[in-house]
């Protein structure tokens, strides 16, 4: 219920309208009424044979259905519009607070789970929204017209045609309880299923390499069978709801009403145009609104979920945030300094124990390393996309907790470890690095990255697609795009993490090249596992297990005879012999 | 209309349901039929003639009306849904079964988004038409099979009048249809724009935060999320307005009726109540009507997702078992490439002329430039693709004369990116051999160098990856990606780049164990570190889809050529070193 008033709240801000819509929903329910009544003065006349103007009956027919389907055409836009303005507002808020929370929130949650919350979650407010609020209102009016008119035109007859309402409301409480556990066996059978095959086709090439596809299938089968009979179930559940509600108000309710309702003429307390009405205003006006309203009950049970899931995204706290008093980061020369810095990821377990780092401007860094040393989360932190536990990290002196986000992030470049592309032009991917820049500053930046031939031999040149529909890359083409994109940023401060892996040395040596000019007057991090992309260093980090071991330039490491000569060895073994060997022979 | 016959062909095993459900419609209809007549009965007859007992008949007949109607039309709507259900399960399987058949071209060239949408969103559509469209329409036709002629039988003047509106509201809708069917397909696309989008920046996640371009993708995300939004209300409007037509035919429809049935009840002709019944069988006239346009809007939409889905079971797949496949049971991994050539796009070969000849045993390194085409070469192997021209073969047979799964059961392939799926550490290294026992898992980690790290965490094996779980570094994915193909035991193992974001240490660790899985089995390595390759028995060069030199390390580096130019290159500094230290 909480969730519901929260829903209200958000609502609120459409009350003009909200309340043009109550307005027409009381017109529409006031246009409604008059039907019966129509039809008993016709009746009555009729069965007296009395002679009345049937060309006012005839207007007043046509005139009441004119008025109700402008108004119920003006009800459903002003509806529609709600919903469609609200799911609009919500998916911004929604999208827009996603972007701002940190990449631990997205490794977290798989994107299918992400993308339900945006459209079907949203999509079942809207339901909500468009459909309860305004069922309610309307409900609401024409249940409490309806019985006023019932009362006058005959209190008895109107007391009879409502004896039968506990059986009505007891059917739908007892099985109310069952189909909302079933709804919720079935919303949580299907996000099971959901998930799994994002995954799964997501991850194709494992799939078939392992040659699975059968029993992935059968997996499928198995929770499809079982969604199967769930919801098989629940239409059982609501089809036995609904046939029994019929019997008791069209079958049960109507025999009641011609059976006291003909007495009641017969003893002329009654008219037989007003018994005509009576039953269509029993069946058409009173029992529908009264389990309408108590269904609403169960809409907003049922949307509950979709509030908590959308409420919960909401109030994720990005664990990255400006400070109020954030200021934006000016131009910077490029000095970083991480001062005794801890992190962890989870509490408990420092991933980062104590770095101290002192980075002039312009200097490339090269961090070294065993997988898990904690190379990565020291450029993560660097970029903030997480804040450090303990210490600070400051770049030109400002501690990145006191600069906006975007203002630092614009002057960090990142080429990371899996490229991802999106789908869409060359052009655009390599222009998402600085969106205002022109076709020659991206060719430029492509030539840069020594990507520019490979682009000017395909048929389309830059505006060739990537991706669906589109041309396959090579690991190494899709790395060279995302070198070109980080170039085009034309960042400050340049970070490759492991960037050129899937590079043979050879085009590796080409983006060297490119690099080494780029990194020129910037302050460049490296993270690389081979040693020979990374000797030319100003310095170079060891890193083991979270804390640094060694520090210095190639020639320092190798003189000090610790970690760093040992990997050095390790790697140029092969090399080293050969040498030897050549060298002892000669 | 081609798709909706071919989707009635699903209902074919379930004929006799389907039969059932159709009498049964038959049956409600019947019992729709009645009640205006009872009324009639009361007003004309009971009321005038004050017959108190005729009303505990009416009572009786009422009550026992709608009992039978209850019951049939329980029955009948579980026979529905149960056949809705049914066939969503059916297509749901099919589709599945069938995405799962298709190659991985199917899947480069499509987003994961488009293919669910597919497999869930369409196949409801599908379902909403079976279970609220067809049903609806069978029983309004059947409807207006029956009252039609009911209406005559009444009264034909009267019968008369109240269809004479019908073809207004037919005239109207038709003028609308066009726009209706456009604006679906509209909504369509823009919804799967939007899906596509979304699935792509949220995946992408770490690009956008990394370039600061947050504000931009939710206004660019806005956009589409407008489109939506004002073609909904266009819908919105046009189904309205039909609605309107709608009420007001239906109201001069209605009041024609009473005007005329007052001229002749007046003149004695027509009873009132017959007037009242005749006013309530109108309803069973009109409303069919409107409903059948409505399905027809429905059926819009649906064809357009039954096209969607059609079109992807028609999809062949491009690799599948030739009739007369062979199994091999115990592959010896001997492998020849014969005059190979191939390309993703027809005209756009990547390989060209691949002559390669591999015996069982031997440890193959491929080397050379990216682009060069080397993890094509090793996708034909595992058949991911076939050859363009010429023929790949293992132990002598061309592999599109093999069962598919009988090759890929016996490769292990690690490929550049490490995917890993949402299950715990064990379920992932097991993945390819869901019978391992628990030391063989244990020892695959071991062989991965990863068994450490894994006792490290808190639950061990146990620990869940991804959502909900642990985060690894990428070169703990790799070594959780080789622990799962060498615990296949397979008899041709293929790294692609496995290694790459290892340290060179860490690296060094994998790489004695990965000799030690090696060994009795044929590898194809892919690797740009070449201290990683140069004890392999058989080093392959490729440039540009060629294959430019084959030979040994000692081989190569003894003539110019690629090989030693890498080799010189990235030894370079070494060298440098190791001749100072040699020289100082």
């Amino acid at each position: 219920m909480r969730n519901f008033f929260r829903l209200l709240h958000e609502v609120r801000r459409y009350w003009k309208v909200l309340l043009l819509i109550g307005v027409l929903t009381l017109m529409a329910a006031a246009l409604g009424l008059p039907g019966p009544l129509i039809v008993k003065y016709l009746v009555d006349h009729l069965v007296n044979r009395q002679p009345f103007s049937i060309f006012a009956v005839f207007c007043a027919l046509v005139g009441v259905a004119i008025a109700s389907g402008l108004v119920g055409f003006a009800l459903t836009m002003s509806v529609t519009y709600l919903g469609q303005r609200f799911k609009l507002d919500m998916r911004r808020k929604l999208y827009g607070h996603m972007q701002t929370l940190s990449l631990g929130y997205f490794e977290k949650n798989q994107t299918g789970k992400l993308m339900s919350n945006i459209t079907n979650d949203v999509a079942t407010l809207d339901q909500l929204i468009g459909g309860g609020f305004v069922t309610l209102v309307s409900d609401l009016v024409t249940l409490t017209a309806v019985l006023i008119i019932i009362f006058t035109m005959n209190w008895q007859l109107a007391l009879v045609g409502m004896s039968v309402f506990p059986f009505y409301i007891a059917n739908y409480l007892l099985h109310i309880g069952k189909i909302k556990s079933t709804a919720d066996d079935i919303r949580e059978e299907r996000d099971v299923m959901l998930g799994d095959l994002q995954e799964k086709l997501a991850g194709a090439l494992v799939v078939k390499s392992y040659a699975k596809e059968r029993s992935e299938v059968l997996q499928f089968v198995g929770q499809n069978r079982s969604l199967l009979n769930l919801n098989v179930r629940q239409g059982v559940l609501g089809t036995r709801l609904w046939t029994i509600a019929e019997f008791i108000g069209s079958g049960l309710g109507v025999a009641l009403i011609l059976w006291f309702g003909g007495r009641q003429v017969m003893q002329g307390n009654l008219s037989p145009g007003a018994l005509v009405a009576f039953v269509s205003f029993i069946t058409g006006y009173l029992y529908g609104p009264i389990l309408r309203l108590i269904q609403l009950n169960d809409q907003i049970a049922r949307t509950n979920a979709a509030l908590r899931r959308i409420f919960a995204t909401l109030d994720t706290e990005p664990n990255i945030k400006d400070r109020p008093d954030a200021i934006p980061l000016p131009p910077i020369q490029g000095a970083v300094r991480y001062e005794n810095v801890w992190f962890e990821y989870e509490p408990g377990q420092p991933v980062l124990k104590g770095i101290n780092l002192d980075i002039k401007p312009g200097m490339m860094v090269a961090l070294v390393g065993q997988s898990g040393s904690g190379k990565t989360t020291m450029i993560n932190l660097l970029q903030r996309h997480y804040d450090v536990t303990e210490g600070r990290i400051t770049v030109d002196g400002y501690d990145l907790r006191d600069v906006t986000l975007l203002s630092l992030r614009k002057q960090v470049g990142v080429v990371i470890q899996e490229t991802i592309l999106f789908n869409t032009t060359i052009r655009e991917n390599i222009r998402y690095g600085r969106l205002e820049a022109t076709d020659e500053e991206v060719e430029e930046a492509a030539r840069a990255a020594n990507i520019a031939h490979v682009i000017e031999g395909l048929p389309r040149g830059y505006d060739t697609r990537i991706g669906e529909e589109g041309i396959k890359l090579s690991g190494g083409e899709k790395q060279r795009l995302a070198i070109a994109r980080a170039i085009l940023s034309d960042p400050r401060i340049l970070i490759l993490d492991e960037a050129t892996s899937a590079l043979d040395s050879e085009t590796e040596t080409l983006i060297q090249e490119a690099l080494e000019h780029l990194m020129q007057g910037r302050t460049s991090f490296v993270i690389a596992h081979r040693l020979s992309t990374i000797v030319k260093a100003d310095l170079i980090v060891v890193m083991e297990k979270g804390v640094i071991r060694e520090m210095g330039s190639h020639q320092e490491l190798l003189q000090q005879g610790g970690v760093y000569a040992g990997l050095y060895n390790q790697q140029f073994k092969v090399a080293l012999d050969a040498i030897q060997t050549e060298g002892a022979a000669a | 209309m081609n798709n909706f016959s071919r989707l009635l062909s699903y209902l074919k095993p379930y004929r006799a349901r389907v039969v059932m459900a159709v009498g049964l419609m038959v049956l409600v209809t019947l019992t729709a039929l009645p009640m205006p007549r009872i009324t009639q009965y009361v007003i004309d007859v009971a009321l005038p003639k004050k017959q108190y007992h005729a009303l505990n008949y009416v009572f009786l007949m009422v009550v026992l009306l709608y009992l039978v109607r209850g019951t049939i039309s329980f029955l009948l709507n579980y026979t529905i849904s149960w056949l809705g259900q049914r066939i969503v399960f059916d297509l749901r399987f099919q589709s599945y079964r069938h995405i799962n058949r298709l190659s991985l071209a199917y899947y480069d060239k499509r987003q994961t988004g488009k293919i669910m949408a597919r497999v869930i969103d369409d196949i409801n559509v599908i379902q909403y038409m079976i279970t609220g469209g067809f049903v609806t329409l069978i029983t309004d036709i059947l409807t207006l099979v029956v009252v039609i002629p009911v209406i005559f039988w009444m009264d034909w003047r009267l019968a008369f009048i109240s269809i004479t509106v019908v073809p207004i509201y037919v005239a109207c809708y038709k003028l609308f249809l066009k726009r209706i069917r456009r604006l679906s397909e509209q909504l369509r696309e823009k919804w799967d724009a939007l899906l596509g989008a979304l699935q792509e920046k949220i995946a992408g996640i770490t690009v956008v935060k990394a370039f600061a371009r947050e504000e931009h993708e939710t206004e660019r995300f806005m956009l589409t999320v407008q489109d939506n939004f004002s073609l909904g209300m266009q819908q919105a409007k046009l189904n309205r307005t039909l609605g309107v037509v709608a009420t007001v035919i239906r109201a001069v429809g209605t009041g024609l009726i009473f005007w005329m049935g007052t001229k002749l009840v007046l003149g004695e002709q027509l009873q009132p109540g017959e007037l009242i019944a005749f006013v309530g069988y109108i309803g069973y006239l009109y409303d069919p009507s409107v409903r059948l346009v409505d399905f027809n809007i429905q059926a819009q939409w649906a064809g357009a997702a039954m096209d969607r889905v059609f079109e992807t079971l028609d999809t062949r797949p491009e690799i599948t078992d030739a009739p007369n496949a062979i199994t091999i049971r115990d592959m010896k991994g001997a492998v020849e490439f014969r005059n190979v050539t191939f390309g993703y796009e027809p005209d756009n070969p990547v390989l060209r002329n691949i002559n390669l000849k591999v015996e069982p045993g031997k440890v193959v390194a491929i080397v050379g430039p990216s682009g060069a085409g080397k993890t094509s070469l090793v996708n034909l192997i595992a058949r991911f693709y076939d050859v363009t021209e010429g023929a790949v073969l293992i132990d002598g047979v061309d592999v599109r004369q093999i069962r598919l799964e009988s090759i890929r059961r016996q490769i292990g392939y690690v490929s550049q990116e490490s995917l890993l799926f949402s299950v715990s550490i064990r379920e992932n290294i097991a993945y390819g051999n869901k019978e391992a026992t628990e030391e063989q898992i244990i020892q695959a980690a071991k062989d991965a160098d990863l068994h450490d790290f894994i006792m490290s965490l808190p639950d061990g094996y146990d620990t869940k990856i991804g959502e909900d779980g642990i985060k690894m570094s990428v070169g703990q994915k790799q070594r959780l990606a080789i622990a799962r193909a060498t615990l296949t035991n397979p008899r041709i193992l293929i790294l692609d780049d496995a290694t790459s974001a290892l340290d060179s240490k860490t690296e060094a660790n994998v790489q004695q164990a990965l000799e030690r899985v090696m060994k009795g089995r044929t590898n194809f390595v892919i690797a740009h570190r070449l201290s990683t390759i140069v004890n392999a028995d058989q080093i392959v060069v490729m440039d540009r889809g060629e294959i430019v030199d084959i030979g040994t390390h000692a081989e190569l580096v003894a003539r110019p050529g690629v090989y030693k130019n890498l080799y010189d290159e990235q030894f370079k500094s070494a060298q440098e070193e190791a001749l100072s230290a040699l020289l100082g």
